[in-house]
């Protein structure tokens, strides 16, 4: 998500359309843009896992009818603790800087902690700075680095997204491991 | 698969096929691809197989066939290594030109080089080195004496690192490192690969001191054959050779010395690396004249991406063949780094190991503890790191020679008769050498691994100390003996459960630290980070300085005792000087915490607001493994919220914590005057304490008047203590 682009799109924050996933024939877009745009090459059944089992959490943003912008997420139980998780999320290059990110990976939070997640989880390479800024600005923390976790020999932090707890906190009494059950594997994933 | 036609002819499944694994007695090969293709006519797009065994999740670790990117056993050039062989991939001599075959010879070497360093850095084995058809045939190259010793040198050296890489288990994260099934890595014979490289080394320098002898003396060293056959370049390929192979002999040298017990290789292991050093100079020097040289004609641009001196492509390397081969290789190629490179990381790594070496093996706990941590500020890399392990914990003991209960009654200043105590056979006490063997073993491993597990041992020390007091406790109320073992041992105990507690918040401080080098913190958490490592440097220094007067207390009565002096001991009492060093830490802290304070309450930056969550989520995230473990006690949030509210730079310069740190540090440099690693420190502590200080001031004059004044945090002068920098935007 770097800054700025010599190829930058003009465009009204207005003419940003968002919709969720609608089914078998946004997934050509999504896989489009995320083998455009990410490193680590993915199978059409990564796709399908996410986007069968959560189509709720995954969302596009179109520009006058074309898709710029995807979001793919997934939710589930991790060691005692309902959690979200954001494995791909990708905007065209020329409609970056301008909050389409940002605005993506909301809607799925949004949708998470309704859903009762506890907290969100995803992994960013320590290159990306401007992943870095918009999940720190979203009140993710660093949670730790992962040594070499990509292929390309590159270290990635495990970012996290606490939610506040419905009940008064006491701090020091969370029973489980926040771990990943990936940890130190090279994962297909982000 | 089988041809369209047959398949749809409908014929028998069991089409011949020859594969690698026999059909048994149960089983039998057989075609699928007919009942696949019937299968996919009666599906619809939009539709997936599932079943009790194969859901979504399954199907993601399903590989596709023939995806060049995820099947791993897709034939790219060659289906083996024999297969390759016959194709003529790796020809034995390389060439019949004895001049081209020394320079392949010479691309091979550097070849492997690149190679080799590319495994250190995470590469598999199977894909780097071992993706030399030479090394993968041990058998083959016995014709060519000077191929032959070197692919035995190169094979025991690749055996030598990965034992210690595995004895030393510091790879928990890069397990890919020891992985070499199936792969040739102890071939017979490679134990005499030094007397062989030795030989071929003698011949070589002949014929170097042949080729430079003046005419007249040439007569006498007629019987030396050259090594190629252009004399003119008889004594640059000579010296290009030479060196190549001193290396390989020396480098092995080294890794044997220091795998003595005990250190005792060391000073020898330092010799070598000196000489190692050397040669990769030479076989840098040697650069020039092979790319003038080289036998493979025109040359690209791009020489600082070849993996080899002379810019040419090797012969008998094929880094796909092994994916066939049990040796785990992830089906994605890796790039290899480049020759130059390559020396660089091997120059990097003898360095690592000279400053190991060069460790005077300090009996003293916390000596060691200050070497593992200093020694990790260089970002040594995986082998490095796995030979500081095994110099460190040998056999259960510190260097091998030096019991844990021995270090431990030391470590807690106890009198040099409390190591033979029988409180040692306490099983708890035992947990606790294994503790503190746990320890110096994570501190060897790669920092972001390293602070997760500190983080996790931290509880390991909350828990020990409850255990110890408790298996005290009984142990005192079984003595029955004499009461001044009665009072020895009791003397152990309070010494040892301080100095566990020390060593916790040691270990708690390290935790905290350690964020600021993987950049785990943003600017936003740095105000919590530094109130955080400011109550746990409080509760350090206590424990510390406990300790010391403790021990001062004992020896004091003592000495009281022997001469019978009546001097009060109140009077002369000074703070100890490792006191003082985390007192004026925990000025700094306290001033950059308050700093950020008085900025986030006058200046509104440096707020962690965010649209899902407040910033005690992220308080309790990041303290989350202290917390737990109750480091310190009653540490909260809202006492973190307490503490800050209320700064103003209005109140900060009555109390200016940098002017006390700066103070204290000066003082200080008279007691370390002869611990360079230590005078460093507080040079640098210092610079900290005095920037912050006149960036302080600056923003107490005009902080809130000027909103146009850009802070921000840098770690220009210590590596956990940020510098204040104020500009105007």
């Amino acid at each position: 998500m770097e800054v700025e682009d010599k190829g930058k799109a003009e465009f009204e924050a207005s003419e940003i359309e968002y919709v969720s996933y609608g089914g078998e024939h946004h997934l050509p877009l999504i896989m489009k843009l995320v083998d455009q745009e990410l490193s680590e090459p993915y199978s059409i059944f990564t796709y399908r896992y996410f986007v069968y089992l959560w189509p709720h959490l995954s969302f596009l943003a179109f520009h006058k009818g074309k898709c710029v912008g995807t979001v793919v997420c997934k939710m589930g139980d991790h060691r005692h603790t309902f959690r979200g998780y954001i494995a791909m999320l990708v905007v065209l290059n020329p409609y970056r800087g301008r909050g389409i990110a940002t605005e993506l990976v909301s809607r799925s939070i949004k949708v998470m902690m309704e859903s009762g997640c506890e907290e969100v989880t995803l992994e960013a390479e320590v290159t990306n700075k401007g992943a870095l800024a918009l999940y720190g600005r979203l009140g993710f923390i660093r949670a730790k680095r992962l040594f070499r976790y990509y292929l390309n020999g590159v270290d990635a932090f495990r970012l996290k997204l606490l939610f506040p707890r419905p009940e008064p906190n006491y701090s020091g009494s969370r029973g489980h491991e926040s771990q990943g059950l990936d940890d130190g594997k090279y994962s297909e994933l982000t | 698969m089988a041809d369209k036609s047959e398949a749809e002819r409908g014929e028998d499944p069991k089409v011949a096929i020859s594969p690698s694994i026999p059909s048994g007695n149960d089983t039998v090969w057989a075609d699928v691809s007919p009942l696949l293709r019937l299968a996919c006519n009666d599906l619809r797009s939009d539709e997936l197989i599932s079943g009790e065994n194969f859901n979504l999740f399954a199907a993601m670790s399903a590989l596709e066939i023939m995806d060049p990117k995820m099947d791993s056993g897709i034939v790219s050039t060659y289906y083996s290594v024999d297969e390759a062989i016959d194709s003529g991939a790796a020809p034995i001599p390389l060439n019949f030109d004895r001049t081209v075959d020394i320079q392949r010879i010479i691309d091979i070497m550097d070849h492997l080089l690149a190679c080799e360093a590319t495994w250190h850095k995470g590469g598999s084995l199977a894909q780097t080195v071992f993706s030399c058809i030479y090394l993968l045939r041990p058998e083959r190259t016995s014709s060519h004496a000077l191929l032959h010793s070197f692919c035995r040198v190169i094979r025991t050296t690749c055996s030598a690192v990965v034992s210690v890489v595995s004895d030393a288990r510091t790879n928990e994260e890069e397990d890919l490192f020891t992985m070499a099934y199936g792969l040739p890595l102890k071939a017979d014979g490679d134990d005499k690969c030094l007397s062989m490289l030795h030989a071929v080394e003698e011949t070589i320098s002949r014929q170097l001191k042949a080729c430079k002898a003046p005419l007249s003396k040439r007569k006498v060293l007629e019987d030396v054959e050259p090594l190629q056959t252009n004399l003119d370049l008889e004594e640059g390929f000579c010296k290009a050779v030479l060196c190549r192979l001193r290396f390989r002999k020396h480098f092995y040298h080294v890794l044997t010395c220091m795998r003595r017990p005990q250190g005792k290789g060391l000073e020898l292991a330092k010799k070598h690396i000196i000489s190692c050093l050397s040669e990769l100079d030479s076989m840098l020097k040697s650069a020039e004249f092979l790319r003038q040289h080289c036998a493979c004609g025109t040359l690209e641009d791009g020489a600082e991406d070849k993996t080899t001196a002379s810019g040419c492509q090797p012969i008998g390397f094929d880094s796909t063949l092994n994916s066939r081969s049990a040796a785990p290789t992830p089906p994605r190629s890796i790039k290899l780094l480049s020759w130059t490179k390559a020396v660089h990381y091997f120059q990097k790594l003898l360095h690592d190991l000279d400053t190991i070496c060069s460790y005077s093996l300090d009996p003293v706990f916390e000596g060691a503890l200050r070497f593992v941590v200093d020694f990790q500020k260089f970002q040594p890399d995986l082998v490095a790191r796995a030979y500081i392990q095994l110099l460190l914990v040998q056999e259960g003991k510190l260097y091998g020679r030096e019991p844990m209960f021995a270090v431990i009654c030391r470590a807690a200043l106890l009198p040099e008769g409390a190591k033979n105590h029988d409180v040692q056979k306490n099983e708890t006490v035992g947990q606790l050498g294994q503790l503190l063997i746990s320890l110096l073993r994570v501190l060897c491993t790669n920092t972001a691994w390293q602070r997760r597990k500190l983080g996790k041992i931290l509880q390991d020390w909350r828990i020990i100390y409850v255990q110890l007091e408790l298996a005290f406790r009984k142990e005192f109320g079984d003595i029955t003996s004499t009461s001044t073992d009665q009072d020895l041992c009791l003397k152990i105990c309070k010494h040892i459960l301080i100095w566990v507690e020390e060593q916790t918040y040691w270990i708690a401080l390290r935790f905290l630290v350690l964020g600021f080098e993987l950049e785990l913190y943003s600017t936003s958490e740095y105000c919590m980070v530094y109130w955080y490592i400011y109550v746990i440097l409080i509760k350090l220094a206590e424990k510390t300085h406990l300790k010391m007067m403790l021990s001062n207390d004992s020896s004091r009565r003592k000495s009281k005792k022997k001469r019978d002096s009546v001097k009060d001991v109140g009077k002369d009492y000074q703070i100890p000087p490792a006191v003082l060093l985390l007192q004026c830490y925990i000025y700094v802290a306290e001033g950059l915490m308050m700093m950020l304070a008085s900025l986030r309450n006058e200046n509104k930056i440096f707020l962690c607001l965010g649209p899902f969550n407040s910033e005690q989520e992220r308080f309790i995230q990041h303290f989350e493994l202290l917390q737990k473990a109750c480091l310190p006690d009653h540490a909260s949030y809202f006492l973190f919220r307490e503490t800050t509210a209320h700064a103003r730079f209005s109140t900060l310069p009555e109390y200016n914590c940098f002017k006390d740190a700066q103070r204290i540090a000066k003082e200080l440099r008279g007691n370390f005057a002869n611990d360079p690693d230590r005078m460093a420190e507080l040079r640098r502590i210092e610079q900290v304490a005095e920037h912050n200080c006149i960036a302080l001031n600056l923003l107490c004059r005009l902080g809130t008047l000027e909103p146009s004044l850009k802070i921000s945090f840098e770690f220009i002068h210590h590596p956990h203590f940020a510098v204040a920098a104020v500009k105007r935007s």
